[in-house]
């Protein structure tokens, strides 16, 4: 990767900015790259090439496909008939490989976050948008899709069914032992195929849980965080839009005063009343606050609208989104009111910013100290939560 | 090809649903079919049969009240051919399923219509351990000439047979046999119609090659299952019936490298395909 200051100059020839860029050397850049997708009918179907002229023979796709089978690991070099060639593949993404052949040249090894964030890039936009995937500017500006975030794998709980009923388990039991959630669960979804693990995976990913085998008996899985999705006010957003934006500003806080805090009789939004209460934030609302967040693009959009209001361009640049994939989202963001467009300015603001955040499961203390004191949980493992609880929310680790 | 097909009732229920290949979002299509239909339900087709890109499917809907028909097709699909198919399934429901349909009756032989129509493309993996003559069986099926040296497949070779079979390609999967592709098959012979097990009817091969059997058996319990006893003109074969009785299928001799057996092999493979289809149509 090649980092260069890029000069722009006026009619006149004086100097009028300079805009440092990254653009990636053509000897860096790989010489071709394929998105591939396996079909159980008609086998490995290439669905994008770059350049338009390369070919990829049925050999050389299987043993891409073979080496990912193999091994979990995503992202990986072949070598193959004296050429390199890199492969990703993810489980978000079952079926799709991007293939790239390097040059003689490419340093590959310092560039593995970036070929596996081009190829998220690529296989994410396949999915929604096909054929406005434009893999030879993608690798040019080297735009990527970057890892989930925390916020994103809390979300992604709750994408996975059978986790979020494990979680609902914990926040009643707050430490369990694999076996026993093994079977509770399959009793609920009536079946004896559970991957305990598999299950298990979102939640310790996420850092919500965590597992450990407690003096060489059981494998216990303990709560650690429990989570809470709602929508905060967009408070830098609108500071930013009083310092900087004086023309929108009211009319922006105007929005979100009457979404927080309406003129009465109407009471607007507080997350913190009990779910069962009628004025309460409705459940499904909360399901939507964790959707917002679970979808990658939506979620680009969303981190790009926190520090202020900005139009489709600044954001399909400064996000490296192609235009039409941001106008999307900007319109489901606008239908689920989270964004507001300002059409005379061409500018669109948070006017609800969906965040989930987790807390301390104080509450889960009480049935702790009933099941050990009923032997419905054994001592050593209460006093390895209790640490563990200690350790996990001691101020300096949170 | 066609990947689905949905009918759906008055208040946007489920009638008829059939899909013809696995798919990792199927509940994301549904809930947009039942969408799609809620939405066609304020407009008017004058049954015409309209059509829309979704990612790398094309959806084509038609509403003859009250019923709305979606099919899922690929996008490279040829669409005059996708909707003259949805034409045909679209009458044939109407004239013959329709009141069954409104009254929740089942549909009975709707399926076997449909599939009549729809399947444009079967599956048939040829499975063997290496070296037993799968890629030799796979060029005597194509006609092709048929190779002098001995050059293990990679991972899958796939081709098309020249004939059709009721309008409908054969696509031939043929799997690699060497025990570093062993992963690749269980997941390789996902919604084959048929499975083809290669021996070279050597006995030590034959009797490994059980576990294929058992292995397809498991991983695709609707595919029709035959076996074939290769190399018949070597002196230590066993006869196709000893065959067949040790892997549990019914086997058929062959010697691939011999072309005056590819007539008798694809009548064998077009006798499983109608054989697999009754069988489906009875269960």
């Amino acid at each position: 990767m090649s980092y260069r200051v890029l000069v722009k100059e006026d009619s006149s020839g004086s100097n009028i900015y300079a805009w440092p860029v990254f653009l990636i050397l053509v000897e860096e850049m790989p010489e071709a790259v394929f998105i591939v997708q396996y079909d159980d009918y008609q086998g490995f179907l290439v669905k994008k090439r770059h350049p338009s002229t390369s070919r990829l023979d049925e050999e050389t796709l299987n043993l891409l496909h073979v080496a990912h089978e193999e091994g979990d690991e995503e992202l990986r070099l072949h070598d193959l008939d004296n050429r390199r060639y890199v492969s990703f593949k993810s489980r978000e993404y079952p079926g799709w490989l991007v293939g790239y052949v390097l040059r003689e040249e490419t340093d590959f090894g310092p560039n593995r976050e970036l070929y596996r964030g081009m190829s998220r890039l690529m296989l994410a936009l396949m999915q929604v948008s096909p054929e406005g995937v434009d893999l030879n500017s993608i690798i040019r500006h080297e735009r990527t899709l970057p890892e989930l975030t925390k916020e994103q794998r809390l979300a992604k709980i709750y994408f996975t069914p059978s986790s979020a009923l494990l979680l609902e388990r914990l926040q009643e039991q707050g430490v369990e032992s694999a076996r026993a959630l093994n079977l509770w669960l399959s009793n609920q979804v009536q079946t004896d195929n559970i991957n305990i693990k598999e299950v298990v995976r979102p939640l310790l990913e996420s850092g919500v849980v965590h597992v450990e085998i407690i003096e060489g008996k059981a494998e216990m899985v303990f709560l650690l965080r429990d989570i809470f999705g709602y929508r905060a006010p967009p408070v830098e957003s609108l500071l930013n839009a009083k310092a900087y934006m004086p023309h929108i500003s009211d009319t922006y806080e105007g929005y979100v005063k009457d979404f927080f805090s309406p003129a009465p009789p109407a009471k607007g939004y507080n997350p913190t009343i009990p779910i069962d209460e009628p004025d309460s934030p409705i459940m499904e609302d909360r399901e939507r606050v964790f959707e917002v967040i679970h979808d990658n693009f939506n979620y680009i959009v969303l981190e790009s609208l926190r520090d202020r209001p900005k139009s489709t361009n600044m954001i399909s640049e400064e996000t490296a989104l192609p235009k039409d994939i941001v106008s999307d989202v900007l319109g489901t963001l606008e239908s689920e009111r989270i964004a507001v467009h300002f059409e005379d300015e061409k500018m669109w603001a948070l006017v609800t910013d969906p965040t989930i955040k987790t807390f301390m499961p104080e509450y889960i203390l009480p049935t702790i100290a009933r099941r050990v004191s009923e032997k419905k949980l054994d001592r050593d493992a209460a006093r390895r939560y209790l640490q563990l609880l200690m350790e996990t929310w001691s101020e300096k680790n949170d | 090809m066609i990947r689905g097909i949905y009918i759906l009732g008055q208040d946007g229920n489920m009638v008829y649903s059939k899909e013809y290949a696995t798919t990792d979002s199927k509940s994301a299509l549904i809930e947009f079919v039942v969408s799609l239909a809620e939405f066609l339900s304020s407009v008017d087709l004058e049954q015409k049969t309209e059509s829309m890109g979704l990612s790398l499917s094309r959806i084509f809907y038609t509403v003859h009240n009250p019923f709305t028909f979606v099919f899922v097709a690929d996008k490279a699909d040829d669409a005059a051919q996708i909707e003259e198919r949805m034409g045909q399934i679209v009458e044939i429901f109407l004239k013959d399923f329709a009141r069954l349909a409104e009254a929740n009756q089942p549909l009975d032989g709707f399926e076997a219509k449909v599939d009549e129509i729809a399947v444009t493309m079967v599956k048939v993996a040829i499975l063997g351990y290496a070296g037993v003559g799968k890629t030799t069986t796979l060029h005597l099926l194509r006609g092709e000439t048929l190779p002098l040296i001995h050059d293990p497949t990679i991972g899958v070779s796939i081709k098309k047979l020249p004939e059709e079979v009721q309008n409908a390609n054969i696509v031939l999967w043929d799997l690699a046999g060497q025990s570093r592709f062993s992963i690749l098959w269980a997941k390789m012979i996902a919604n084959a119609q048929v499975v083809i097990i290669v021996t070279d009817s050597t006995l030590e091969n034959v009797l490994r090659s059980k576990k294929l059997v058992s292995l397809v058996k498991e991983e695709v319990p609707n595919a029709k299952v035959i076996g074939i006893a290769n190399k018949q003109d070597l002196p230590t074969a066993l006869t196709p019936e000893r065959v067949g009785q040790i892997l549990g299928v019914t086997t058929f001799e062959l010697v691939a490298i011999d072309i005056s057996y590819r007539d008798r092999l694809i009548q064998i493979i077009r006798k499983a395909i109608l054989e697999g289809k009754d069988e489906s149509k009875a269960s």
